[in-house]
């Protein structure tokens, strides 16, 4: 880990590095030195493998974090390669010339969170959602329960059943009856009564 | 006007959508392929019928209520998913250290009892994709067995929420042992039949040798993992190159064959039923005989992990399954994002591998890729 980070400092500037398990890293870089570093780690270093692509919204910082993790398969060992990028511009270079697999990941964060990756084939072909048309779902800013709101109706018909409700409506019929037996009682008290002689 | 070869160009090709709704489709997804007579040209992996979003569902709840939520990510192997969101939160959390020896060693053999029922199912499942229809019956029969299991340990036949924060959520029930080792014995007696019925059948080697060969460049070019690339006969397993619960303490060798074709990777999936027996058995030996299955966290719905990233990952059948996590010391997990190997051998590799491909070879490929859409989904 330290050799590498070393090299990366030496070639590339880092803003920071950490080590997170004996066999887990992380270096953040500056986000127009992605492709570049990770094609140094990829011809130049024993980091070959693309394991996994993610996307972190920041959204009080107004950025939004890439990672990408980056394996070497014989070290056993996996580097976290962050960036960020302006939440607002939202738009990063593609990998997908390095790692084909990226496509994939670079169509999918285009559409759940809006980033857009310039020259990557699929970008704004539809992936796991369908006609779309709202704000990028995984942004965080995205309210889902007001999008149901507005997007679908409830079905008609569809009963509301509150237990509060239940059990105020049944104590109030209760009470109701209570009445009425104690009137029935009243008035049949009052029709024994034996009627006041002329 | 168009000059007639041109036009006999453009009606040979044909698009056939595959699925949702298919017999040899592996669950729900769908291939859009062309087709000259019937060889594949090309083809695009559609998914998308089973997103249920998990990654945002989890971003709003407490740390407590993810479980129900992750064990769904992978049907016939929850556990892994379990055993990946524990581990991830408990680095987070500091407190990897103080999981008790016990515990790890349950974990262990959820994983492993979790191993060998999906290997069961999808070893049958291979051989359905190819019309030996008697196959995947006998198998999901005998995953039943390991289905009744679970059932006794954790309450639930497919999803378990057993493995949690700190440990598990209870010891093992009494004489448990004893009803593994029963169950190990009814599935070692069947499998030499069901050899006989796969692996000797003419229509199955036929139909798998030679047939989805994945040349061995590829598995550097697109980071393939499981059995995928241990049947091209290299030893990449996450138990052994990335150690985690008891497997370093087990005795065991990372299986592989040399076809890189669909047979090759039917065999290893079948030669790993014999070792997760095997691993279940050297558990249950080593395994101490008492002590605490978790160590105390405090009130889960109320917890706050400090700020982090990290990435844990674990073997799973299909190959190397990861979460990536990032933490912002609040009650809820900032990022949550499954890393599934189908990620990468449904769509990139699978797409690689169709043209030239015979269509009926489709169904056979895509099962022995093990493509499980809601891990593309999440």
């Amino acid at each position: 880990m330290e050799k590498i980070v070393n090299e990366l400092e030496s070639r590339f500037g880092l803003l920071s590095h950490r080590e997170q398990r004996a066999d887990l890293g992380e270096v953040c870089i500056r986000a127009e030195k992605t492709v570049n570093v990770l094609e140094w780690l990829k011809n130049h270093t024993g980091y070959v493998h693309l394991t996994h692509f993610s996307v972190v919204d920041w959204l009080e910082e107004n950025e939004f974090q890439l990672t990408y993790l980056v394996t070497d398969p014989d070290a056993h060992h996996t580097l976290m390669v962050s960036a960020r990028i302006d939440r607002e511009k939202a738009e990063a270079e593609s990998i997908h010339a390095l790692w084909p697999e990226a496509v994939t990941y670079e169509q999918e964060f285009n559409e759940m969170y809006g980033i857009a990756f310039p020259g990557s084939p699929r970008q704004g072909v539809e992936f796991l959602l369908e006609g779309w048309n709202a704000m990028p779902p995984m942004r965080r800013d995205f309210d889902t329960v007001e999008y149901c709101n507005e997007t679908y109706e409830f079905r008609p018909g569809r009963v509301h059943v509150d237990p509060k409700e239940v059990r105020m409506k049944f104590q109030a019929e209760q009470k109701r009856l209570a009445e009425e037996q104690k009137q029935r009682e009243e008035a049949t008290a009052n029709s024994n009564e034996p009627e006041p002689q002329p | 006007m168009t000059p007639p070869s041109e036009t006999m160009q453009a009606s040979k090709e044909v698009q056939l959508w595959v699925g949702p709704q298919h017999p040899g489709i592996p669950g729900n997804m769908s291939m859009q392929i062309w087709v000259e007579g019937d060889t594949i040209k090309r083809g695009i992996t559609h998914v998308g019928y089973l997103h249920r979003a998990f990654e945002k569902l989890i971003e709003r709840r407490n740390f407590y209520q993810t479980f129900p939520l992750v064990c769904r990510i992978c049907v016939p192997e929850p556990d892994t998913n379990e055993y990946l969101l524990a581990a991830a939160i408990e680095e987070l959390a500091g407190i990897s250290d103080q999981i008790p020896e016990r515990a790890q060693w349950i974990r262990t053999l959820v994983m492993e009892l979790s191993r060998l029922g999906a290997l069961l199912m999808v070893v049958g499942g291979q051989a359905g994709g190819v019309g030996l229809g008697a196959a995947p019956n006998w198998m999901v029969a005998l995953r039943d067995y390991v289905l009744d299991l679970f059932e006794e340990l954790t309450g639930g036949r497919v999803y378990h929420m057993y493995i949690i924060y700190g440990g598990v959520r209870r010891d093992l029930p009494e004489g448990f042992e004893a009803r593994v080792e029963e169950v190990l014995e009814k599935i070692e007696e069947r499998l030499p039949t069901i050899d006989n019925l796969i692996f000797e059948s003419a229509v199955f080697r036929k139909r798998t040798m030679g047939v989805g060969v994945i040349p061995k460049e590829w598995a550097d070019q697109t980071a393939l993992t499981g059995p995928v690339v241990r049947g091209m006969g290299i030893p990449r397993d996450v138990r052994k190159d990335y150690p985690y619960l008891k497997y370093p303490e087990l005795d065991f060798d990372v299986v592989t064959e040399d076809g890189s074709d669909i047979y090759a990777r039917a065999l290893v999936r079948r030669r790993e039923i014999d070792q997760a027996i095997d691993l279940i058995r050297q558990i249950l030996a080593k395994m101490p005989k008492d002590g605490p299955v978790s160590t105390r966290t405090g009130n889960m719905l109320r917890w706050q992990v400090p700020a982090g990233q990290t990435y844990v990952r674990a073997e799973a059948t299909r190959g190397e399954f990861g979460y990536f996590i990032v933490t912002d010391g609040t009650d809820k997990i900032r990022r949550f994002h499954v890393r599934g190997p189908s990620y990468v051998h449904g769509v990139s590799l699978l797409e690689r591998m169709l043209p030239g491909l015979n269509i009926s070879d489709m169904y056979p490929l895509m099962g022995s890729l093990q493509v499980c859409p809601p891990e593309i989904e999440r």
